[in-house]
C-alpha cells in the first residue's frame, strides 16, 4: 500500500523525464513501435479539402478537338506496336549484339545533333550551341561519322532541341493534340517541328545520309527501327481505362517543361 | 542521488517494455542502415542506386508475356473500350532446367510489369527460381481479363480469382519442371497472398512451401482511410490561384532551369529533394495520396461499366473505339476508395456473400464492419499464427498501418515478422539488406 503511494510520484516524474529525455517520444511512437507516419503531416480545413479534385479536373483540360480520330490512330498504334514493331524490335535485338546497335543509335543520334545545333541557334542558347558544336566535331572526328560518343565521355551531354521547342520558345502556342499514325502523340505545333526539321536534315545532308537514304531505303528502315528501340514508350504500360488521357496529359507537360528549360 | 534512481528505473522500466514487445519479433541488426528515414521520401523514391542489390541483366533473362483466355462469366458481354484488355496477360521468366516456381501477386492498382514487379522478378531469377508475375485483382487488365464479379476488395474472392489464374497457369506451363511452388506478394499483395494460401490449404493445387507477405495492409479499412487521408494535406496556401499539379511543374521547372537541362530519371527525385525546390511532407503524401485516387478512378470507372451500374457510365450509353471517355474519368476521380466500398464493393457483397457470414448484428454499419473483417488479415489470425510456412516483413513507419497493427502481427507471427524501422511503404524493398532477408526466407 505504502509501496504503491510511494510509487506514484515516481510514475510522474518518469514520465516527466521520458518527455523531456526522449525528443522521440514527441512523435508518438506506439508501444508496439509503430511510428505514426501521418503525425507528421498537416491536414487541411474540412471546407478546403478538395485540392486533388481541382487541380485534378483542370488538369483533364486539354485541348482536343479531333479526339474521335486521335483514339483510333492510338488504338492502330497500339496494335501495330504489338503486331509489327515490337515484333522486329525483338528480331532485332535477337540477331545484333549489343555494340552494334548502340553504334546504330549513335549514329543517328549523331546526325540529330545538326536540328539541336540549328534550334538552339534559333533559340540563342549560345551555350548549348557551342557544346553542340563541339559535340558533332569531336564524334565525327574521333567517334567515326558518330559510331561511337566519345564527347558524352568528355563531358559534353547530349541536348535535344527541336523546331516544336523553338516554336514554343517564341510563345506559339502548342494548338489541338494530335496522335500520329506510327510517330505517337504529338500536337499541331510539334507535326509542323517535325516537319521542319526533317526538311533541314534533308538540306543539310550532314555526312550525305539523307540522299542516300533515297537510293537505299534501307537507311531509313533502320533509322525506323532503332527509333523504335530506343523509345521506351509502350502502349498499355499505364494499364489504365484512361490510358488514352494520361498519355495526353504527360505528353503536354513534358513538352512544356522542355520548352522552358 | 534521487534522480539517478529515477534514471535507471526508467531505463530498466522501457528496456523491459521494448523486450517484451520486441522478443517476438525477429530482430532487425543495428547495422541497418536505410537512409531514408521520412516515410513518405522513402514511399516515393525508394533506395538510392548503389544501395540496391546486384540483380541479373534483363538480356539474360528468359521471359515471355503469355496469354491466357479465361472469358469469365458473366451477365453482360464487354464493351468494345475494353479492347485491350480482353485476355489476360502474365509474365513467366524460366530457368534453363528444373527448379521452384515462385508467383509474385503486384500491389494495388498494378500491372505485372511493373517496376516492383520487375524488381522482385530479377531477384528471385537471380536465386535460381522460375518466377511467374501476376496483375493485382485491382488492376484494369485482371479486372477485366480474370475476374468475374470485377469488383475487387473482397479478399476471399480475389483470392479465388487469383487462384483461378495460378492454375490455369500451372496448365499452360506443363512442360515446366517445377520442383517446388513458392508465393509472394507486395502491399495489397502481400494480404491476398496470406489468403491464396489459406485456400491452397484446402485445394491443394500447389501446397506452397513458403508464403512471404511483403508491406501487407493489417486492417483493409485502415489502409483505404490513411491513404483518403493524404489528398487532404496542407499543400497550397490559400491565396494561391496555381493547382497543387502547376505548383509541382513549376518546381520541376525551376529545378530543370537550374540544373540546365531537361532530363527525366529515377535519379532526379534523390536530386530533387537535395535542392531548394525540395518537395515538403505534406507534398510528398499528396502525390503518394494522388496517385491512389488515380488507381481508384480507374476501378470506379471499370467496375462500374463491366457491371452496368450506371453509376459512373449510364447503362444504356453505346461506348465505341473513339468515345470520348473524359467525362467518365472526371466522375471516376470523384469517387475514392471509401466511396467505392460504399457504391460498389458493399451491395455486391451483400448479394454475393453475405449469406457466408452468421450475420444477426442489426448495428447500421455491420455490413461494413464484417466485409472489412473478413478482407483483412483478422480473418486469418489462427491460420496465421499456427503456419509456419507464412512470414511478413514490414516497416515501422509503413503509410498504410495505423495503431494496433504491428501488435497484431507481432502476436501472430512472432520470429516470423521482420519489423525494420524504416522505408515507409515499400520503400526498403530494393535496399540489399532487405533482398537478403527476403531470399533468405525462402532458401530457410
Amino acid at each position: 500500500m505504502s509501496n504503491a503511494r510511494l510509487l506514484r510520484p515516481c510514475w510522474a516524474a518518469s514520465l516527466l523525464l521520458l518527455a523531456l529525455s526522449q525528443p522521440s517520444w514527441a512523435e508518438n511512437i506506439d508501444a508496439d513501435g509503430f511510428k505514426n507516419p501521418l503525425q507528421h503531416l498537416e491536414f487541411s480545413p474540412q471546407q478546403e479539402q478538395y485540392e486533388f479534385e481541382r487541380s485534378t479536373l483542370e488538369a483533364l483540360h486539354i485541348s482536343d478537338p479531333l479526339e474521335q480520330w486521335n483514339r483510333r490512330v492510338y488504338h492502330f498504334n497500339y496494335r501495330f506496336d504489338q503486331w509489327v514493331f515490337l515484333p522486329i524490335v525483338h528480331g532485332y535485338t535477337k540477331v545484333t549484339p549489343h555494340f552494334l546497335r548502340k553504334g546504330v543509335s549513335n549514329f543517328f543520334s549523331h546526325l540529330g545533333e545538326i536540328s539541336t545545333l540549328a534550334n538552339s541557334l534559333l533559340q540563342l542558347k549560345g551555350h548549348r550551341a557551342m557544346e553542340t558544336t563541339a559535340r558533332i566535331f569531336f564524334n565525327t572526328v574521333f567517334g567515326v561519322a558518330g559510331v561511337w560518343d566519345p564527347a558524352t565521355k568528355m563531358g559534353l551531354v547530349k541536348n535535344s532541341e527541336d523546331f516544336g521547342q523553338t516554336l514554343g520558345y517564341y510563345g506559339v502556342p502548342h494548338g489541338p493534340y494530335l496522335m500520329l499514325p506510327l510517330l505517337g502523340p504529338s500536337n499541331l505545333r510539334d507535326t509542323g517541328g517535325i516537319a521542319a526539321d526533317y526538311t533541314l536534315e534533308f538540306s543539310v545532308n550532314w555526312l550525305n545520309v539523307a540522299k542516300e537514304s533515297e537510293r537505299h531505303p534501307e537507311i531509313f528502315v533502320l533509322k525506323t527501327v532503332d527509333q523504335r528501340y530506343i523509345t521506351k514508350l509502350r502502349y498499355g504500360q499505364l494499364n489504365s481505362p484512361f490510358e488514352y488521357e494520361k498519355i495526353r496529359y504527360a505528353y503536354t507537360k513534358a513538352r512544356e517543361l522542355k520548352i522552358a528549360e | 542521488m534521487f534522480k539517478h534512481l529515477l534514471t535507471s528505473l526508467y531505463i530498466a522500466l522501457s528496456l523491459l517494455c521494448t523486450l517484451s514487445f520486441n522478443a517476438q519479433a525477429k530482430q532487425v541488426p543495428d547495422s541497418y542502415q536505410f537512409p531514408l528515414h521520412n516515410a513518405f521520401e522513402a514511399s516515393i523514391a525508394g533506395t538510392p542506386s548503389v544501395l540496391r542489390p546486384m540483380l541479373p541483366d534483363d538480356a539474360t533473362i528468359r521471359q515471355h508475356d503469355y496469354s491466357l483466355r479465361l472469358r469469365p462469366e458473366r451477365e453482360y458481354s464487354l464493351p468494345s473500350n475494353f479492347w485491350p484488355v480482353k485476355t489476360f496477360r502474365y509474365r513467366l521468366a524460366q530457368q534453363a532446367g528444373p527448379a521452384p516456381l515462385i508467383f509474385i501477386i503486384a500491389g494495388t492498382g498494378a500491372h505485372y510489369s511493373s517496376s516492383t514487379m520487375e524488381y522482385l522478378k530479377k531477384l528471385f531469377y537471380g536465386a535460381g527460381f522460375h518466377v511467374a508475375q501476376i496483375s493485382s485483382p485491382t488492376a484494369y487488365d485482371f479486372m477485366v481479363g480474370a475476374s468475374p464479379y470485377a469488383t475487387p476488395g473482397y479478399s476471399p474472392q480475389d483470392a479465388l480469382d487469383l487462384y483461378a489464374v495460378m492454375r490455369a497457369i500451372k496448365k499452360q506451363q506443363h512442360k515446366l519442371e517445377v520442383t517446388e511452388w513458392h508465393l509472394t506478394g507486395y502491399s495489397l499483395g502481400g494480404l491476398q497472398a496470406a489468403f491464396v494460401s489459406h485456400l491452397d490449404e484446402q485445394e491443394q493445387s500447389f501446397n506452397f512451401k513458403r508464403v512471404l507477405l511483403l508491406n501487407p495492409p493489417v486492417n483493409l479499412y485502415t489502409s483505404i482511410n490513411n491513404l483518403n487521408r493524404l489528398v487532404h494535406t496542407q499543400v497550397v496556401s490559400a491565396n494561391e490561384t496555381r493547382t497543387f499539379y502547376q505548383l509541382m511543374l513549376d518546381k520541376l521547372s525551376l529545378y530543370f532551369n537550374k540544373k540546365g537541362r531537361f532530363d527525366f530519371s529515377e535519379a532526379v527525385l534523390f536530386d530533387l529533394q537535395n535542392s531548394s525546390q525540395k518537395l515538403n511532407p505534406n507534398e510528398l503524401a499528396m502525390l503518394i495520396g494522388s496517385a491512389f485516387r488515380f488507381m481508384a478512378a480507374d476501378i470506379n470507372f471499370t467496375s462500374d461499366l463491366i457491371n452496368r451500374r450506371g453509376m459512373i457510365t449510364p447503362p444504356q450509353k453505346k461506348i465505341y473505339d473513339g468515345t470520348n471517355l473524359t467525362p467518365f474519368f472526371k466522375a471516376a476521380l470523384l469517387c475514392d476508395f471509401e466511396c467505392y466500398i460504399h457504391k460498389q464493393l458493399l451491395p455486391l457483397w451483400r448479394v454475393h456473400f453475405k449469406h457466408q457470414t452468421s450475420l444477426v448484428d442489426p448495428a447500421p454499419n455491420a455490413d461494413l464492419d464484417s466485409l472489412i473483417q473478413a478482407s483483412s488479415l483478422y480473418a486469418l489470425a489462427d491460420y496465421l499464427s499456427h503456419q509456419e510456412k507464412i512470414g511478413v516483413m514490414h516497416n515501422a513507419d509503413d503509410i498504410i498501418l495505423g495503431s494496433g497493427d504491428i501488435g497484431f502481427l507481432k502476436r501472430h507471427f512472432a520470429q516470423r515478422l521482420t519489423l525494420y524501422p524504416y522505408g515507409g511503404h515499400l520503400g526498403n524493398l530494393d535496399y540489399r539488406d532487405n533482398a537478403a532477408d527476403i531470399l533468405e526466407f525462402f532458401h530457410e
